[in-house]
């Protein structure tokens, strides 16, 4: 059954990926930029404003992960958790990828010291934390608690890399979405609309499949464990 | 109600004056930093007084880590750590008395080192430098009531000592941000409309790490 969902998800992402490639590599019009490189790079913004969003997604997922293990003590909820890191953490690499190869041709440098950047850098070296919390613990319940916590304490700067660019002056861009003097033309709109969710899909898909894993070690673990004792 | 925490405050303290282990190794630590940073970075009167703000800062968290480091470490060497867990009170009381420890032997070591400070990038005294109180206060208590949780997350692990910079620096940032740009607001006697509202954001944001501390520390503790 669980099997049966994956593949009709993974024949979904395909052809979702495949549909949003088309749509912004050969769909959305041009935009009006003096610079050739920038009309180019600007394509980047389907790709680097979804993954940040899913980074966001998945540090929340975290969060309440954190909260719901803390208040049940049901493993399925560490794992859950733990998983929603790594791949917040993939999705936030993706972030501070796509941003500098943007940047270099409409900035004219791959990386600046901007409260926007910085935050994001920020975001990531604290679930990248969280994640070598749990590598120098052994397996067992003080891990869980001690990464649930951090789990917890750790979201709360979240929104603060999200205000960061009205809290302070910024050189990136303003969020288009979230505001009202943004506004992007309608096939733009909805081609940005189309990648966030085919990169939904692609988080769902993922998450899932780490938490299957994740499983199954479990289970071969404490099979050993039988074993040793016997 | 808070008997747990003033014992464990008290007997914290008392271990620091007598010893004065922590605050001797911050301040030594912190003059270390003035004198490197002056030949790391060589550079005119005019931009020391402009990056002054952020080395106070790099001076009062750097060193703060030994305290934070001592806190916990002290606790789990004497088997105290086990001990702390058995008993029968509130972990949150045992989080407000370590807490209120590492605060004040961090005040007390800032206020050690403020004037060596203030001779050493020949900073001029004035009324205006009273303000420099609640920002220290608020970025201290920013910095410790993160630090003395993640310090007693760290301290179960094998490294502890990077582990708790690794969990410490990030999320206590926006903390440092904040504060290095009001105390220059401070330093350079050019305290703006905006200094009253990012104070309160770094009040607000004490409260918030200082109440969830408080409430997790109980899963802290357990096995």
């Amino acid at each position: 059954m669980r099997s049966t969902i994956d593949k009709i998800l993974l024949v979904i992402l395909f052809f979702a990926f495949l549909v949003s490639i088309y749509l912004i590599f050969q769909w959305v019009p041009q935009i009006k930029a003096s610079n050739p490189a920038e009309q180019i790079a600007q394509r980047i913004f389907y790709f680097h404003v979804p993954s940040a969003w899913l980074g966001f997604l998945a540090f929340f997922v975290v969060f309440a992960g954190s909260v719901a293990y803390l208040m049940t003590r049901n493993r399925k909820y560490e794992l859950i958790s733990v998983a929603s890191a790594e791949i917040g953490v993939l999705f936030i690499t993706l972030v501070l990828i796509t941003g500098p190869i943007w940047a270099k041709p409409v900035w004219g440098i791959w990386w600046t010291w901007d409260v926007r950047l910085t935050s994001s850098l920020i975001l990531w070296l604290i679930y990248v934390a969280y994640l070598m919390l749990r590598r120098y613990l052994p397996d067992g319940s003080k891990r869980a608690n001690l990464s649930a916590v951090v789990g917890i304490i750790g979201f709360m700067d979240v929104p603060i890399v999200y205000y960061s660019i009205r809290w302070w002056e910024t050189q990136h861009p303003k969020a288009v979405m979230a505001s009202s003097e943004g506004s992007l033309a309608a096939p733009m709109f909805f081609a940005f609309m189309f990648s966030l969710a085919t990169f939904t899909l692609l988080y769902v898909y993922l998450i899932r499949k780490r938490y299957q894993l994740l499983t199954l070690e479990d289970t071969l673990n404490k099979q050993f464990k039988e074993m040793e004792i016997l | 109600m808070m008997r747990t925490a003033i014992s464990i405050l008290k007997k914290d303290l008392r271990m620091e004056f007598r010893s004065k282990e922590s605050i001797l190794a911050m301040w030594i630590f912190s003059l270390l930093i003035f004198v490197i940073f002056n030949f790391t970075f060589e550079v005119s009167r005019l931009v020391m007084l402009e990056i002054a703000p952020g080395l106070l800062w790099v001076a009062f968290v750097f060193s703060g880590m030994f305290g934070l480091n001592q806190s916990f470490a002290l606790e789990k060497e004497n088997g105290n750590l086990r001990a702390m867990a058995l008993m029968p009170v509130d972990g949150g009381q045992i989080y407000v008395g370590k807490f209120l420890s590492v605060t004040i032997i961090m005040l007390m070591f800032e206020a050690l080192i403020f004037p060596i400070f203030i001779i050493f990038y020949d900073l001029h005294l004035s009324l205006g430098m009273f303000k420099l109180i609640p920002v220290i206060l608020a970025g201290t208590i920013g910095f410790t009531s993160l630090g003395t949780i993640l310090s007693a997350v760290a301290v179960h692990t094998r490294n502890q000592q990077i582990l708790l910079s690794l969990l410490l620096w990030p999320l206590v940032s926006p903390i440092i941000i904040w504060s290095v740009t009001l105390s220059g607001m401070v330093l350079s006697g050019e305290v703006t409309e905006a200094f009253y509202p990012l104070l309160l954001r770094v009040g607000a944001f004490d409260v918030i790490f200082f109440t969830l501390s408080y409430m997790l520390f109980d899963f802290i503790l357990e096995d």
